[in-house]
Parts: structure tokens; sequence; C-alpha cells
């Protein structure tokens, strides 16, 4: 390689390729999985009021936990606060599609299933929705993420993945830890 | 003692070493015709292994935990 302009530049467009080259991997790889295995980050919003929350519809203590909706869907409702998760244990099946909502009365935490993408800030005035499927059974850690306070640390809840065909609600769609059917 | 083992070295310590102008030049171009390939390789063996990372987390960790959305 001469010591010459002309061959300087022509190794750093060369480098500029490449790297270009790397930029586009990349790109194509983040539409791929965004398109074609429908892996994007959680959007929902949604608001709601937390300090009513314990009145509301939806977060009621009597309906948190693993619900199959009227329209079918398999749905985990879930309160982040200081600290623990109610209810602290969940369970969904694998190999089908789940969504868990998940809100905070208090501060803002966040939360992620150990092993799995799932992984979302939960923020009071909001509720944070993840649609997902399980592709492992067993019993996943679901820790708090975000400092939410001095018991951070001890903030967790357990997500139990049951194979399809061991997944059995009740006769009013709710299927909770330690239930047998 | 240093300046022995300097003079015992057949590495040039100076430009005030060098025999002339001309072959000081000479040594300088030589050794600066090394530097773009040499950074061409430590930055090619740099940039190859963290795309070699990146891969490995986006097709053995990423995309086998599934969807999510």
């Amino acid at each position: 390689m001469a010591l010459n302009e002309d061959a300087i530049l022509k190794s750093e467009l060369r480098w500029a390729m490449v790297v270009g080259g790397i930029v586009a991997v990349i790109l194509i790889a983040i539409l791929y999985a965004a398109l074609a295995m429908h892996i994007n980050p959680p959007s929902n919003r949604e608001y709601v009021d937390p300090k009513t929350l314990h009145l509301s519809a939806e977060f009621t203590e009597a309906n948190l936990g693993t619900r199959i909706d009227p329209n079918g869907q398999i749905v985990a409702r879930i309160i982040a606060t200081q600290f623990e998760f109610v209810p602290n244990c969940i369970v969904l099946p694998a190999q089908r599609p789940v969504t868990m909502r998940v809100t905070s009365p208090d501060v803002i935490h966040g939360i992620l299933v150990t092993g799995t993408n799932v992984n979302t800030m939960v923020i009071p005035g909001y509720v944070a929705q993840v649609h997902t499927t399980f592709t492992k059974t067993g019993d996943l850690l679901m820790p708090c993420h975000e400092f939410c306070g001095l018991g951070h640390s001890q903030m967790m809840a357990t997500v139990r993945v049951v194979p399809p065909e061991a997944f059995h609600p009740g006769p009013d769609g709710r299927i909770a830890c330690g239930q047998r059917h | 003692m240093r300046k022995a083992r300097m003079a015992e070295s057949s590495y040039p310590v100076g430009a005030h070493d060098y025999a002339s102008g001309a072959e000081e030049l000479e040594r300088l171009a030589a050794a600066l015709d090394e530097v773009p390939r040499g950074a061409l390789v430590v930055s090619g063996i740099a940039v190859g292994l963290l795309m070699i990372g990146w891969l490995g987390m986006y097709f053995l960790v990423f995309l086998p935990r599934g969807p999510v959305g």
C-alpha cells in the first residue's frame, strides 16, 4: 500500500463500505425480528388513575392474576407496588399467546421475566401491556428491575409457565399458583 | 549505562543518528507504509469480534426467546 493521498482515500472508502455493510446487516436483522418474528418493544399507551386502582373495574384485588377473558385471550393482571407484586405468582401456558397487564399505584417499577424477551417499565398512571408466547416451561423469576426504594431487591414474583395441556382454568376462567383442578 | 545500551542497539534512537536526511525520509516512508495496513488489521479484528458477539446474541439468545410486543 503506497503512502499517497489516493491510497489513503481508497482505504477509507473501503472501510466506510464495510461499516455501511455492517449497519445494513444490523438494520435488516432488526426489521426481520420486528416483522417476521414479531419481537417489538411493548408500546401500549393506556391511562389509569393510580389513586383508585383498588376501585377500578380491572385492577381490583379479585380481578388480579391469570384469567381467560370472554374473547378467549389469556390475560395476567398484576399490580407492582412497593415492594411486592400482587399476585406473587402467576400461571401462564407455554406455546400460546398471552398478555400481561401491569400497573403501579405508587412509584415507577419495571418487570422482566428471566429467559424471555418480556421487559417493560411500569409507570403509575399507565397500564404496561406485554404480549408474548412463552417457549419454555418452568418457574421463571420476575424481578422488579427499576430501583423503587429500600425494599427493591426483595421485590420479585414467579411466572409459572406450564405445558398447554396442563393449563386448566376453573369454571370462572381463572387459574392461580397452587390451584388444583 | 543507558548510553551504552543505546549505542549497542541497531534500532535508531533519534534523527541525529541517521547518516543522511534522505535515509531518514526513506525509513520514515517505509514505516508509514505499514501503518494503514496495521490499522486496518487491528480495526478489522476489533469490529469483527464485535459483530460476532452481536450476531451470537441475536441468533442464540434474542430470537429463541420468542415474540414480544
